[in-house]
């Protein structure tokens, strides 16, 4: 009897841990760790998909024109989906009922918001569901900061990447494709068109909007994607001459353009670059005044050295360009700052015959010095040796 | 040397305890203003100079950033010009009113000097050169000294007021003071680690510039001419006290200008020019950052014109009701069993009954819901109020 108890309870635990390791398989085949959160989603959208209505479902009515729902604040709010446009969006495959968690039945539930952009507000939460890793970058932007002290027009993900339209833009490895870095400019226009007014005109801006151009910078370039940064910091400041030193330093682009390389360890050489760089190196957060490469060249309105109107290579422009900051200069002040040149003999020919003159001088005088105290050992230790005393 | 060391002289034949006096007090004050600045003046400038490596990175940290480099290398450079100003007018009362011998000029017997000494050292001459008060080793490091704290004011007085000079010279002096500026510095470190550093401290430890004193062993090694001269009483010449008074009453007036006008000058070099603003500087050309384009606007279906005239579902009526209610109410959706899809359709209403009453448009379910607003297809007002009226008059079909 007492026997038979205990392999009955030997059967049940047998049988528990059986079913406990048959039910951990299970578990890791449906969730396989190396799915992306993306895939991960949309493997789990099908399985759970049962009880929800699919896409064409809510197409049959939303793949109308021209639906549109007036909201308290007295705004359309469109309720059309363009399905050639969402069909070859990258959310084709995924559910509506995805990111509309909470419409699964027909009539929907009432809407509750009171305008356009609050209701922009309340969904884009949403896209951190397989968004993750852009989701948390923006957290750290300078617009979700905007959002988070109550500025409502700051951008959200909706605002640059409408969710029902948003093509492909990378490819397999994750590169921007060439077409979406042409449109880069345009989708930050939506709110900051004064700028983008002035970029396009630049010598970056035109050569992207006019020439297609992709060599040339972009907003993203400068500021970043998802993790902007706040361009008016010291920080921003101090290390923008990087920011144009990763391309102008780019031997492979700049001689498309016979640009020269030599911009950044120039400037860095002189005392404004010195400064800035120590500033940088030291104390990053450093208020200062000192020019960074955008206070000569501009922002984005940056033009060509040898524009014939705002060029640098302008004399007049150039001293306009110091008088900023050092508003007694002289007309002969500007050749203080050798312009990026390397002295040669051609440019800044006095700078480069002193640096030629201590190259060998200092050589002949420490070498010189060298020998004669080398000699002085010399004899010193051979007088030592004879026990001669020295004098 | 004073005279009480010559009268103090001890007698030959004894070991020589007295000490010659080598610097006066007020020249090792001197020594050590000059130690001190030249130190801190090569230990702030070089990191400027070599900026980019790491260990400039490193001493610059180590100051506390390179302002702060910066201003000690600034006042060091001022102590220093100052110190200059008073070896000036201290060599001047040595040469016009002590007359002492000018022991520190250089001439052509420190060359035969030095030639010999190397000489000497490769084994080709038979002895050392005798030499006086100062050797050809002290000489060549003082006026290099000199030379070099020349150009060194004079770059640094560019550097440090650009505007300046750019008024009257061409702005490319500015760098190429800075060049001169790094190359005099390196070469002046250089030197004083090779040829100072030998000379009085690895070669043998000479402590006549801390004690002031030398003994006569070490005289008689190295300055053999100097201790002869001494000893034939010709190192000095004594000036009797009314001839000093009446030089001095020259004198001191002159040198009291003197460095009134040199330390105004210093004065000058510090506060020449503000070099620049200090204040910082907004970008240039600012933009608003948010300018918002006009969106899009969003797509609508033409809304039919408000019929006017004679209301009928065939003439006007039944095309509002596709276009604003077909949507969800039509033949295959037909929700809570309402239809729009024909007049028959929408006359037999939902599910729980009519919602058009012919002739009572204030009671037709269709009215109240749309009155309330806020249907998902709500009617224009324009449109309702033509819709009460169709029902009003009968809810006609044709």
């Amino acid at each position: 009897m007492r026997r038979d108890k205990i392999n009955l309870r030997l059967k049940l635990l047998i049988l528990i841990v059986g079913f406990g390791l048959i039910a951990l398989a299970f578990i890791e085949m449906i969730n396989p760790v190396s799915a992306s959160p993306a895939t991960k989603i949309i493997q789990n959208t099908v399985q759970a998909q049962t009880g929800d209505p699919d896409n064409s479902a809510c197409l049959f009515c939303h793949g109308k024109p021209g639906m549109t729902r007036t909201l308290p604040s007295g705004e359309p709010l469109s309720l059309t989906i363009d399905s050639s446009h969402f069909g070859s969006s990258a959310h084709k495959s995924v559910a509506c009922v995805e990111c509309h968690t909470n419409i699964s039945t027909f009539p929907h539930p009432d809407l509750q918001v009171q305008s356009q952009r609050q209701f922009s507000l309340e969904m884009y939460t949403i896209c951190q569901k397989c968004h993750e890793d852009q989701y948390n970058k923006t957290l750290d932007s300078v617009h979700m900061r905007q959002v988070a002290a109550g500025n409502t027009n700051a951008a959200i993900c909706t605002d640059c990447h409408n969710p029902h339209t948003q093509p492909v833009i990378t490819d397999a490895n994750g590169g921007l494709l060439p077409n979406a870095r042409l449109s880069i400019p345009d989708i930050c226009a939506r709110c900051h068109s004064a700028i983008y007014d002035t970029y396009k005109k630049s010598v970056h801006g035109a050569a992207l909007t006019q020439e297609g151009n992709t060599d040339v910078p972009t907003c993203i370039d400068c500021h970043g994607v998802h993790n902007i940064g706040d361009p008016t910091t010291n920080a921003f400041r101090l290390q923008s001459p990087q920011l144009c030193a990763k391309c102008h330093t780019n031997a492979a682009i700049m001689n498309k353009y016979g640009i020269p390389t030599q911009v950044l360890n120039t400037y860095v050489a002189d005392f404004h670059g010195t400064t800035t760089t120590l500033f940088e190196k030291i104390t990053p957060d450093q208020v200062t005044n000192k020019p960074v490469c955008f206070d000569c060249h501009g922002v984005h309105d940056i033009k060509k050295v040898d524009d014939p109107v705002y060029g640098l290579q302008m004399k007049t422009n150039l001293l306009k360009a110091c008088q900023r900051c050092h508003p007694d200069a002289s007309t002969s002040f500007p050749d203080a700052w050798m312009s990026h040149y390397i002295p040669s003999p051609t440019h800044y020919a006095l700078v480069y015959y002193v640096n030629i003159f201590y190259k060998f001088f200092i050589p002949t005088v420490i070498g010189s010095m060298g020998i004669f105290v080398t000699s002085d050992i010399v004899r010193r230790l051979i007088e030592r040796r004879k026990g001669v005393k020295h004098g | 040397m004073s005279k009480k060391a010559i009268m103090q002289q001890p007698d030959a034949t004894k070991e020589p305890v007295h000490k010659f006096e080598r610097f006066h007090w007020t020249q090792r004050v001197e020594h050590a203003i000059l130690l001190t600045s030249f130190s801190l003046l090569g230990i702030t400038g070089l990191p400027q100079k070599f900026s980019t490596s790491g260990w400039a990175q490193g001493l610059i940290g180590f100051f506390g950033g390179i302002e702060t480099t910066r201003l000690i290398h600034h006042v060091c450079a001022v102590v220093m010009i100052v110190l200059g100003i008073y070896h000036i007018l201290d060599i001047g009362y040595k040469i016009f009113v002590r007359r002492t011998r000018l022991s520190m000029l250089p001439g052509l017997q420190d060359v035969k000097d030095a030639f010999q000494a190397f000489l000497f050292n490769l084994g080709l001459g038979k002895k050392r050169p005798q030499m006086g008060r100062y050797t050809f080793e002290e000489k060549a490091e003082y006026w290099a000294l000199i030379w070099g704290t020349a150009i060194m004011a004079v770059t640094g007085f560019i550097m440090w007021n650009p505007i300046i000079t750019a008024r009257f010279l061409p702005g490319e002096i500015i760098p190429a003071s800075k060049a001169a500026h790094g190359g005099e510095a390196l070469l002046a470190v250089m030197a004083i680690v090779v040829w100072h550093m030998y000379g009085v401290h690895l070669k043998r430890f000479n402590k006549a510039m801390f004690t002031g004193k030398q003994t006569e062993t070490e005289m008689l090694h190295e300055h053999p001419l100097e201790l002869a001269d001494i000893k034939a009483g010709i190192a000095e010449r004594p000036v009797d006290p009314k001839t000093l008074r009446k030089r001095q009453v020259v004198y001191f007036p002159v040198a009291g200008v003197l460095a009134v006008a040199m330390l105004f000058g210093t004065y000058g070099f510090i506060s020449g020019e503000k070099t620049s603003i200090t204040t910082v500087l907004p970008i240039s050309n600012p933009v608003t950052i948010y300018v918002p384009q006009t969106p899009t606007p969003i797509p609508t279906v033409s809304v039919p014109v408000v019929p006017s005239g004679t209301l009928s579902w065939d003439a006007n009526i039944g095309i509002i009701f596709q276009a604003k209610c077909d949507l969800c109410h039509n033949a295959s959706l037909p929700t809570k069993g309402l239809s729009f899809a024909t007049y028959v359709e929408a006359m037999l209403g939902a599910s729980d009954g009519p919602v058009i009453r012919p002739g009572d448009a204030a009671n037709s379910k269709l009215v109240i819901l749309q009155s309330a607003g806020g249907h998902p297809g709500q009617l224009s007002p324009d449109e309702l109020t033509a819709v009460k009226i169709w029902i009003n008059a009968g809810a006609l079909e044709k």
